[in-house]
């Protein structure tokens, strides 16, 4: 990839579904004016959406928890980079899980459309260039994701 | 708090168990107890059968869609339907790409879906 | 059949709250555990409950009377019972059964333990923003914060104002921002149910700082005066509660109080 200086933006937001429509759209509207379709922008809030929502979900349950969004755009791609505080044993477990089921039962979708785990971080995997999921020391979450810019 | 999502409705001639439903706005995760809320309501005064105008609908997450496969499984176990009609290009793409173009009834327009009621 | 379990927590972090997370069926021999557990919640003087239920797998309309029966005597003492991790199945049958008239639902612990925090407690939220200093930025910046009032139940009206004092003072951060565009501008919210306080950041241009201390010193001033420059500042000042500028050190931090009135 080319190495230029991107536009970088940071946010940090309360673990709270409330902020995740705002976030999305700000996103959006920020890719829209540096030039990128809205197609690529729709599909780059579905990912915001998406990763902040598995943040909120599966992240620290601590009611002062937060949730931290780096966008970097550069010319030709987006990446975004998010952490969650660390969830609990249990909620990482389960996002293990989930990633793993959808590695080795990839056939069976509509049992995961039914129960709805893991649809979100599935979506944002068919819509990345490149995506790595790390669950780091004490169980910190970080999703890297980067989405290149479609030829015309 | 929600995101903004309003539902418009409106009867079809001819049919006592049917109703159209405008979806306007964005379905997410902050919005789907409300939708559930009322469309649970329309089940329950009889409208078994559904057909969703998503001509105004410019959002769609994983949760949306998770609510929308519920309508469609719900309507079936009472005897109906739940169709979708005008999917935006946008939200088409992030159904297909899970692969629920086949669990979901999506018609190009109202009236397609309309006359697929039985 | 599986059995019912409750297990009652106290939540660590918010110690007014009880979590009752059920598991299994809940069902006419349900009422009586139920019930014996709500007596002691009411002991305990415990009025704020959540029923944590993502583990059950049925629930039959007496326990769904019950738990109303509950939630009435919790109303009646200032309290409230919301139900949290409900599958669509179901929530749907509820629905049908009127509950949601009835009962607050949210989709997990987490939202619910947020709402309480949010419309109980009245706690405030933060959230922080950095972007680069360009005036093309601005627009998606004012309507992300717009956006988040909107989100959290300001009226239309407030959230408009908001709008334009972040637009004004993140207007002036760009403008009046150091040339070499070396630091980016950061902004504060801290936002609760009666208030938002925002915080622009930015690092000044030193040949401005003169004349940005004097323009902000005649805007914060008493005297009425027209003002050929200065005209955002003046328009924050007319839209907020309260505004206040600090230039120390190298960069000028603008704040900015805001009532909620709708």
């Amino acid at each position: 990839m080319k190495h230029e200086t991107p536009y970088v933006f940071k946010v940090k937001i309360p673990s709270d579904v409330d902020y995740i429509p705002p976030i999305r759209k700000f996103f959006a509207e920020i890719l829209q004016i540096k030039s990128f379709d809205s197609k690529f922008s729709f599909r780059s809030e579905v990912i915001v959406d998406e990763i902040c929502h598995n943040a909120v979900t599966y992240g620290s349950q601590s009611l002062d928890a937060t949730v931290d969004l780096v966008c970097a755009v550069y010319p030709d791609r987006v990446e975004f980079q998010i952490n969650d505080q660390g969830g609990s044993k249990e909620n990482v477990q389960r996002l293990k899980s989930v990633m793993e089921q959808r590695d080795e039962e990839f056939e069976k979708q509509v049992e995961y459309f039914k129960s709805n785990k893991g649809l979100g971080l599935e979506i944002v995997r068919m819509l990345s260039a490149e995506f790595d999921l790390k669950i780091g020391k004490d169980n910190v979450t970080s999703i890297r994701v980067v989405r290149k810019r479609e030829e015309e | 708090m929600e995101s903004q999502i309003e539902l418009e409705y409106e009867d079809i001639k001819g049919r006592t168990n049917a109703k159209k439903v405008k979806f306007i706005g964005d379905l997410d995760a902050t919005n789907v107890e409300t939708i559930l809320e009322k469309i649970c309501n329309l089940f329950t005064d009889g409208f078994i059968n559904i057909v969703a105008d998503f001509k105004r609908l410019r959002y769609v997450n994983s949760t949306g869609l998770g609510i929308l496969l519920h309508f469609s499984k719900s309507a079936k176990e009472k005897g109906g339907s739940f169709k979708i009609a005008n999917v935006n290009e946008n939200v088409y793409e992030i159904i297909e790409i899970i692969g629920a173009t086949s669990l979901l009834e999506i018609y190009d327009d109202v009236d397609e879906a309309v006359a697929a009621l039985q | 059949m599986k059995p019912l379990k409750i297990e009652i927590q106290k939540s660590e972090l918010r110690p007014d709250v009880s979590v009752w997370h059920f598991e299994g069926e809940l069902d006419t021999a349900s009422v009586e555990p139920i019930n014996r557990n709500f007596n002691k919640l009411l002991e305990g003087k415990q009025l704020y409950t959540i029923a944590e239920m993502s583990k059950v797998t049925h629930i039959s309309s007496s326990a769904v009377g019950e738990l109303m029966g509950c939630r009435q005597v919790l109303t009646e003492h200032g309290g409230d019972l919301v139900i949290a991790g409900l599958n669509l199945d179901i929530k749907t049958k509820l629905n049908q059964m009127g509950a949601a008239n009835i009962f607050k639902f949210h989709s997990n612990l987490r939202t619910a333990l947020n709402a309480y925090t949010w419309d109980v407690e009245k706690k405030s939220e933060n959230v922080w923003l950095s972007f680069p200093p360009e005036l093309n930025f601005v627009p998606p910046v004012r309507q992300f914060v717009s956006r988040i009032a909107r989100q959290k139940g300001y009226g239309q009206r407030d959230s408009f104002r908001v709008e334009t004092i972040v637009d004004e003072a993140c207007n002036n951060a760009v403008e009046h921002g150091a040339p070499d565009k070396s630091r980016d501008i950061e902004m504060f919210l801290k936002i609760d149910r009666a208030k938002l306080e925002i915080e622009v950041v930015n690092l000044s241009d030193p040949k401005k700082i003169d004349s940005l201390k004097a323009i902000s010193k005649s805007i914060l001033g008493t005297e009425e005066k027209k003002f050929e420059r200065g005209r955002g500042l003046a328009l924050i000042k007319m839209l907020s509660n309260d505004l206040a500028i600090d230039f120390s050190g190298k960069g000028t931090t603008v704040h900015v109080t805001k009532l909620r009135e709708e």
